[in-house]
């Protein structure tokens, strides 16, 4: 190995790392997003003071009226290229539900069930954000019902 | 450890992964009531070939046994490796070769 090969290789090696290493713990990062009690607070925490853009661009996909809390099925879309997708609600002792970081050329298509503690026919509010690589938040709202009192999972 | 159940197809150049981890999810109310801990999947990683593919920092509220369903750019005969890390900090690693 010629010097100039080695330099070219030990610069695309120095390149590569960062990209491996681009992932993204929330909880490590942003610890106060997970502890605060309302959704305004949990989203200053995580991206700090934005504005949100409604969108219909995000699928937020979930019932409206569910019987079991332990187990909403929601389900969130979007062609919007992103960074990063959170899901918050206003029903739980604490707001932050998911963060998901978007790994390059990603599809955001996700799926999973969460709790919310219901009770009482009031209405619960999930929110999603998706911070797009435009550097715009997008946001999206849906209600939901939840009849039975649960939240242990 | 067999405690994580992964389907993977690929269609179309796009794989849909469905994955069944297999944790309690204990959140701080309920573990309060049963004098416990409280321990929660904190933190998903799903990788092909070191490259993340899917990325999920998790809360205490997703369901019991949680399922995640998600697509990605892929292609059959890969391998997909997810890994999840809980509170008290135990990692388990699963893969799963992409039909």
């Amino acid at each position: 190995m010629n010097r100039r090969k080695f330099l070219t290789l030990s610069v695309v090696t120095a390149l590569s790392l960062p990209i491996a290493a681009l992932a993204t713990d929330y909880r490590m990062e942003k610890p106060t997003a997970w502890t605060a009690h309302t959704v305004d607070d949990a989203i200053k925490a995580l991206y700090g003071d934005v504005k949100l853009v409604q969108s219909d661009a995000i699928i937020l996909k979930m019932p409206k009226l569910a019987s079991n809390g332990g187990a909403v099925p929601i389900g969130i879309k979007t062609d919007i290229k992103a960074k990063s997708v959170s899901l918050f609600q206003n029903a739980n002792p604490e707001s932050a539900v998911a963060v998901w970081s978007v790994p390059e050329d990603g599809i955001i298509d996700y799926g999973f069930k969460i709790k919310l503690k219901g009770g009482d026919n009031k209405s619960i509010k999930v929110t999603v954000i998706v911070e797009g690589l435009d550097g715009v938040f997008y946001t999206k709202s849906a209600s939901v019902q939840v009849s039975s009192t649960t939240c242990e999972g | 450890m067999a405690n994580m159940k992964i389907k993977a197809k690929e269609k179309d150049g796009i794989v849909k992964v469905k994955a069944k981890l297999t944790h309690e999810m204990m959140t701080y109310a309920a573990a309060q009531k049963k004098g416990r801990e409280a321990n929660f999947i904190t933190h998903v990683v799903a990788k092909v070939d070191e490259k993340i593919i899917y990325e999920l920092s998790s809360s205490q509220f997703i369901s019991k046994d949680p399922i995640l369903k998600f697509k990605f750019h892929g292609k059959k005969g890969e391998v997909l490796e997810i890994t999840w890390t809980d509170m008290s900090g135990k990692k388990v690693a699963e893969s799963k070769k992409i039909k």
